[in-house]
């Protein structure tokens, strides 16, 4: 009987122990890589204006000598949401790779792509908005393509 | 309306589980998952549980659907929204619980626990971890940012067209460090401040008296709060909050702990379920 109520009692904890588990995770990621608190499962969500959404970014292609902004099609906002949500290296490069595939008005195919995730923080007086960089990367597309 | 009270009774005469799985089920098929690799197989399978009774009770159908929950968070990770997350967790306690023959009493175990956890974790990021939450400036920029707020902030906040478009344009400034010259700071209407700063307070006061409730571990005291705190968080939260499939899912939770025999707050989770419908259906914009 006493088995039975034991095993009982961790079965029933056995969903909530997950969701501690992911929720510690995210703790974990939004302090060490830029996960915004409004995503991964920490139940962050309406409590800071770092929301995914509200974060932008920015992406170079790189020649030597030229540097020039290339803003990200429709076609890969999807990755570029992950992006912007999670600034990791994995998601980071993941974009950069499809954006050098991307065709290019300019002659000459770029050495490499940088992506810069920002996030906007306001001032809790003035409410002046000002961007800080999160993550920064910048992929070598030498013997990636 | 006669109608409506007469559906509610009958829906209260339904054996505890089978209302929960029930309404899990109609949640699944009103609220379809985001992903298409998974929304048709889940529609099909709530689909089939709703209109063949016998299959609800399949411990297969809930760990099929535990298993395609998870398997869209797996597939949009990180950006799923975190009542994706409740609702796998929640798929996964109906399988367990559906496996035991002492199923109902497990199953409120496990909804208790899972509401007073969703509640620490939010009370907890607006308590200490967010910054920008207890000063004020995370509803400040709320109501003017996000456009799902804009018919209250216009109501309750005092703001005209006009005023709320220039307070878009001053917080829309992009930088990419800080502003020298920003523009001048539109006035900002008292009632305005007032509605940021109780939005403030009461969404975190709300959330963390729900979180104490649902995790005191003993019957007496603040446990005795459990439904009345859940029932007036989603009555008024999600007449606000654009997140209707959030606000069923608590909905069921709550009646997955609520005492069988306490019909009157069976009615009351169905009326709010009910309610959150009819936010969701009218609101403007």
């Amino acid at each position: 009987m006493t088995a039975t109520r034991a095993s009982t009692h961790w079965l029933a904890y056995l969903p909530s122990t997950l969701l501690v588990a992911v929720a510690l995770s995210q703790l974990v990621l939004a302090h060490s890589a830029a996960l915004s608190p409004w995503a991964g499962g920490g139940f962050g969500m309406f409590s800071s204006t770092d929301a995914g959404a509200r974060r932008h970014l920015h992406v170079f292609a790189i020649r030597p000598g030229l540097e020039i902004e290339v803003p990200p099609p429709r076609a890969l906002e999807k990755l570029a949401r992950r992006a912007r949500v999670l600034p990791s290296d994995v998601n980071l490069r993941a974009l950069a790779l499809e954006i050098s595939a991307l065709p290019s008005p300019d002659p000459g195919a770029p050495t490499s792509v940088r992506i810069e995730v920002w996030r906007t923080r306001f001032d809790p007086e003035t409410l002046i908005p000002s961007s800080h960089m999160l993550r920064s990367l910048e992929v070598s597309l030498e013997g990636a393509q | 309306m006669k109608a409506l009270n007469s559906t509610l009774q009958q829906w209260i005469r339904i054996e505890g589980m089978d209302l929960v799985l029930r309404l899990t089920l109609l949640l699944l098929l009103l609220q379809p998952l985001g992903n298409w690799r998974v929304r048709g197989i889940v529609l099909a399978i709530a689909a089939a549980g709703l209109l063949v009774p016998a299959l609800q009770r399949q411990p297969a159908l809930w760990l099929s659907l535990t298993f395609l929950t998870a398997w869209r968070l797996f597939l949009e990770w990180p950006v799923s929204d975190n009542h994706s997350y409740l609702l796998c967790y929640w798929c996964l306690a109906i399988f367990i619980a559906l496996r035991r023959e002492d199923g109902t009493s497990l199953l409120a175990v496990s909804s208790r626990v899972l509401i007073g956890l969703v509640f620490a974790f939010a009370t907890l990021w607006k308590l200490a971890l967010s910054p920008d939450y207890l000063d004020g400036t995370f509803f400040r920029v709320t109501l003017i940012l996000d456009d799902r707020f804009e018919f209250w902030t216009l109501l309750l906040g005092g703001m005209t067209p006009d005023l709320l478009e220039s307070h878009r344009a001053y917080l829309s400034q992009h930088v990419d460090g800080v502003l020298f010259q920003p523009l001048e700071h539109p006035a900002e209407p008292a009632s305005f401040t007032r509605l940021a700063r109780a939005a403030t307070l009461w969404t975190v006061a709300i959330e963390g008296v729900v979180a104490i409730a649902f995790l005191w571990p003993w019957e007496k005291g603040p446990a005795q709060l459990r439904n009345a705190l859940l029932l007036i968080f989603c009555a008024t939260t999600f007449a606000f909050a654009p997140v209707a499939g959030f606000g069923w899912l608590l909905v069921i939770l709550g009646i997955a702990q609520c005492a069988a025999e306490n019909h009157r707050t069976r009615w009351l989770y169905l009326c709010v379920f009910a309610l959150i419908l009819l936010y969701r259906e009218l609101a403007p914009g």
